[in-house]
């Protein structure tokens, strides 16, 4: 058994290809998403259109999950002090399995294609149990512990379940199972958004926002049990779901949606507190997720009292675009250059400092576009306007590349410094 | 009586404060401030590794028997972090506020990667492994305090 120690070295930091083929590829993704609204903007129309649920995975799975999936490879050492085995070839697999998987689903969706459909379930449980499995390998050898290392491991379990229901609700599409369609969904939505994507942002800030922006820590309790508490409610609201019990569903619900907001304004109050006096865009940029994922569960407490499916579009816009894509812009423009330092650095070369590598007028502009791109979508929602929706997608298209365009950049400078600088220190890292 | 875990975490944080004073008074143009405040942040950040390579550190090896293990490594990182002051400083001297605000950025990344190591993975280790852990916290708790003063 590894102590848990070894995973602190030089030696077990994953190959820097690990975390930035999927930084690379996400933005992709990204544009892909633009492309639509631009070709078909009636896709917003219901979120139920073939189009709508396209344009979903090309997001979540094709932008969130694949920055995710990245940063897990880098974090689940530094955190947890798990390296994950063979971490550069399970990178790959992994990564050529998730963006083979996410094309077929998103163009299965679209098409509304049964054997493509099937395809995408076949490449997708494949990718994320390779991935999860490796992740857990890792994990078992180190202790659980408390507050953040736990609650990886939790939002690790709530990705593994969003993907059972997802690839259920695929094979019933394309094969005809007789599941409850209507209550997995349901349940899917859940577990992604909050089981999965938040509890990884929760895990992640309880420790990177206090650090990185200087700020007092997340209260105690809320470190302890949030997460775990997430977790229980959701697993008995998913029973409650299931077997049609639709008061306590309500009522569970009801918690889900206080301890998400009791989350998102405690970030709020910490981000606050930062002792840095010129917040950098990074911070805006999360700033604006936060606040963006407020707005999102406002819109969701509405379809409550309100039968618009506007409503429901809205708030998928708001949470996942305007809050988890805004809150993984502004942590890919930390830890990629960081990245590229870093292993420059382990390597004996003088490496340039983040801001030669990634020029915060760069992070600024990023954050200018995100924000246009945001206003005109949701204006376009609320209008019902295809030329609207159109130029959002053109927005869009304009903000990943932009976003792809600085993250290559970086990797060039990486490249062009390490063949002008052959010096090697710790040969054993390079 | 808290741990190793919380005495020197809490120190971390101590140094937090320095860096973003430092960092500020940059951005607002005012070299006098920023260096006395960087200064400041480069003393408590040397007290901190000082305590850390002088005691801590072979307490925990002499208890684990591992001395090429976590330590060695958390010793390298502390030479790139002391490298990483010297950028600082140099900018400092040249009055450059772009060099400053680019080095010390990535000195903040780095150190709170190194932070994150030190009090996820290697301070709880230490609160195990070592047999007077709670007398080992209290004398760095002092010894911190008498720097601090």
């Amino acid at each position: 058994m590894m102590p848990a120690g070894a995973a602190l070295g030089y030696d077990a930091t994953p190959p820097i290809s690990a975390p930035l083929r999927y930084f690379l590829t996400a933005p992709f993704f990204g544009m892909l998403a633009g492309l639509l609204l631009l070709i078909s903007p009636d896709v917003l129309v219901s979120r139920w259109t073939p189009g709508a649920l396209a344009l979903t995975h090309l997001a979540t799975l094709g932008f969130m999950v694949m920055v995710m999936v990245g940063a897990l490879f880098q974090i689940l050492p530094v955190v947890c002090g798990a390296a994950i085995p063979m971490a550069g070839r399970i990178a790959l697999a992994v990564h050529l399995l998730l963006v083979g998987g996410t094309v077929a689903l998103a163009t299965g969706l679209y098409k509304m294609s049964p054997p493509i459909l099937t395809v995408a379930a076949a490449l997708l449980g494949m990718a994320l149990s390779v991935f999860l499995l490796s992740a857990m390998i890792g994990l078992s050898k180190v202790g659980s512990g408390t507050g953040s290392q736990r609650d990886v491991r939790l939002a690790l379990i709530g990705l593994g379940v969003a993907a059972l229901l997802g690839l259920s609700l695929a094979l019933t599409r394309a094969q005809g199972l007789p599941l409850p369609m209507f209550s997995m969904l349901q349940l899917h939505l859940g577990w992604a958004l909050l089981g999965g994507a938040g509890l990884l942002l929760a895990a992640t800030s309880w420790i990177v926002v206090p650090m990185f922006q200087i700020t007092p820590s997340y209260p105690r309790a809320m470190i302890r049990f949030w997460a775990l508490s997430c977790t229980g409610a959701l697993t008995l609201w998913s029973i409650s779901v299931l077997l049609e019990w639709k008061i306590l569903s309500l009522i569970l619900l009801g918690l889900i949606v206080a301890l998400t907001a009791l989350f998102l304004f405690t970030t709020l109050v910490v981000i606050g507190k930062t002792r840095r006096s010129h917040p950098d865009a990074s911070y805006r940029l999360f700033r604006l997720g936060i606040w963006s994922l407020i707005a999102g569960l406002v819109c969701l407490l509405s379809t409550l009292v309100s039968d618009a499916p506007m409503l429901r579009i809205l708030a998928g816009v708001l949470i996942i675009y305007g809050g988890f894509v805004s809150v993984i812009e502004a942590m890919l423009y930390k830890i990629v250059p960081f990245l590229a330092w870093l292993h420059l650095t382990q390597s004996g070369i003088k490496a340039p400092n983040v801001r030669q590598l990634q020029p915060e007028d760069g992070t600024r502009n990023q954050l200018r576009i995100h924000t246009v791109a945001l206003v005109i979508l949701l204006m376009a929602v609320l209008l019902g306007n295809d030329w609207l929706t159109r130029l959002a997608g053109a927005a869009i298209v304009i903000e990943f590349g932009w976003l792809f365009f600085n993250m290559h950049g970086v990797l060039s400078a990486y490249r062009k410094t390490r063949t002008d600088s052959p010096a090697r220190r710790y040969s054993s890292a390079a | 009586m808290t741990d190793i875990t919380g005495v020197m975490t809490q120190d971390h944080r101590h140094c937090d404060e320095y860096f973003a004073e430092a960092e500020n008074a940059c951005l607002d143009g005012d070299w006098t401030r920023t260096e006395q405040a960087f200064e400041r942040f480069a003393t408590a950040l040397e007290e901190h590794f000082g305590l850390e390579e002088g005691m801590l550190f072979p307490r925990f090896e002499e208890a684990t028997g591992m001395t090429s293990g976590p330590t060695a490594m958390m010793r390298m990182e502390h030479q790139d972090l002391r490298a990483q002051v010297e950028e600082m400083r140099a900018a400092i001297a040249r009055q450059d506020a772009d060099a400053y605000s680019g080095e010390s950025e990535t000195l903040l990344i780095m150190m709170q990667q190194h932070n994150m190591k030190e009090e996820n993975i290697l301070y709880p280790m230490c609160d195990t492994r070592i047999s007077d852990a709670a007398e080992t916290a209290g004398t760095l708790a002092k010894r911190l305090a008498e720097a601090g003063a």
